[in-house]
């Protein structure tokens, strides 16, 4: 219950605020919003799985954030950018159908 | 193992697993109740998700709007100024044909002038910029049937080939598609198009020629840019027509100004004189 709400905190605040990206960390936004839905979709996993831990979570959360911006950035610096955000975007890709693929067996039970 | 399978069987962050093995050695050794409600943490975590994929969604929506925007802007500055550019010109052939017309009535009106009025029409026709009207031929010029290469188009060298062997012929004007021709037109390829006095033409190409009627087809068919011509009909398949025209009219040009070209005097001129 708490988690729908937090969501929806968030939501309402990113809608109301519409907070203004600073050009400088534009690039780094998309991939940062990506690397958060492997985190969440991981603790709904964890969540259904019965091994759900909030601290847990927090610091993966953060985590995946800050090494994809880091991962971005770094790539950015040595020129392959473009190349790193796609391995990066894969890897989590793989790893969100994986996770959605177990909550869905836990909720079809399929 | 593989990337791929490691991926997909480590697709949950391994502290999960430590945390709730961890928690349950803890609860054996009486501690704590396990614990696996979001609490308060987390629910801020997802907050934070949330208000960072609806920024990232509006940026990304703001910003194609922006640059859609900046396209349109773009575009209508093209317009604006292409429409302009158009004005200007007509007012500057506007202005040159009443600098004409004052010209000559006042040439007209003053008994000093003589014979400066004869003198100044016989220059606007040789140079171009008085429209001209005379028996002649007209010649129509165009690609390939089912042209798909450029070989099978008429060029801007074609073009040139073909004026050439008409002023050799003894033409005394030529226009193309209406652009008369002076002495300081050039025939090129200008992009994909033909360009004369910076006027792109389309095809088909319809050259007119003030000149003998009589002797301009033979003396052009006689010329190397005939022969080149014929050539180009047989072995290419350009069209081509010539038909002589008892009285064929050309448009007059605006003559760019000359900036440089001076007279030559005999003081001044230092080349052969």
């Amino acid at each position: 219950m708490i988690a729908v709400i937090g969501l929806l905190v968030g939501v309402a605040l990113g809608l109301v605020l519409k907070p203004d990206v600073p050009i400088g960390l534009e690039p780094y936004l998309p991939i940062a919003v990506v690397a958060a839905l492997d985190a969440v979709f991981g603790a709904a996993r964890a969540f259904l799985d019965g091994i759900f831990d909030d601290k847990v979570f927090v610091v993966s959360f953060i985590s995946n954030v800050f090494i994809a911006a880091l991962i971005v950035f770094l790539g950015d610096k040595l020129g392959v950018g473009a190349q790193l955000s796609t391995g990066v975007i894969v890897v989590l890709g793989i790893r969100i159908f994986a996770n959605v693929a177990a909550i869905r067996r836990h909720l079809f039970h399929a | 193992m593989g990337l791929l399978p490691y991926l997909t069987a480590h697709a949950l962050d391994e502290d999960y697993a430590q945390a709730a093995a961890r928690r349950a050695a803890g609860t054996t050794a009486g501690g704590a109740a396990p614990r696996r409600r979001i609490g308060l943490a987390g629910a801020l975590a997802l907050a934070v998700f949330a208000v960072l994929a609806v920024t990232a969604a509006a940026q990304t929506s703001q910003d194609s709007v922006t640059q859609e925007r900046e396209r349109r802007d773009l575009i209508s500055q093209v317009k604006d100024r292409k429409a302009a550019i158009e004005a200007e010109r007509r007012t500057v052939a506007r202005l040159r044909s009443d600098n004409g017309r004052l010209q000559s009535a006042l040439l007209r009106n003053s008994s000093s002038a003589g014979g400066v009025l004869a003198d100044l029409s016989l220059l606007a026709l040789r140079s171009g910029t008085s429209a001209v009207h005379g028996p002649g031929v007209e010649v129509i010029v165009d690609d390939a049937i089912d042209a798909q290469s450029d070989r099978f188009k008429v060029l801007d060298s074609d073009l040139q080939k073909l004026v050439n062997g008409l002023w050799r012929a003894g033409a005394e004007a030529i226009s193309i598609n209406g652009e008369r021709l002076t002495n300081r037109s050039a025939i090129r390829n200008a992009g994909s198009a033909i360009s004369v006095n910076y006027t792109k033409l389309s095809r088909p190409y319809r050259i007119l020629a003030i000149g003998d009627p009589k002797t301009l087809p033979s003396l052009f068919a006689d010329s190397t840019s005939g022969q080149a011509w014929l050539d180009l009909q047989r072995q290419v398949g350009l069209r081509f027509s010539m038909r002589t025209q008892s009285s064929l009219r050309l448009p007059a040009t605006e003559a760019p100004d000359l900036r440089f070209a001076k007279t030559a005097t005999a003081a001044h001129g230092r080349g052969a004189s």
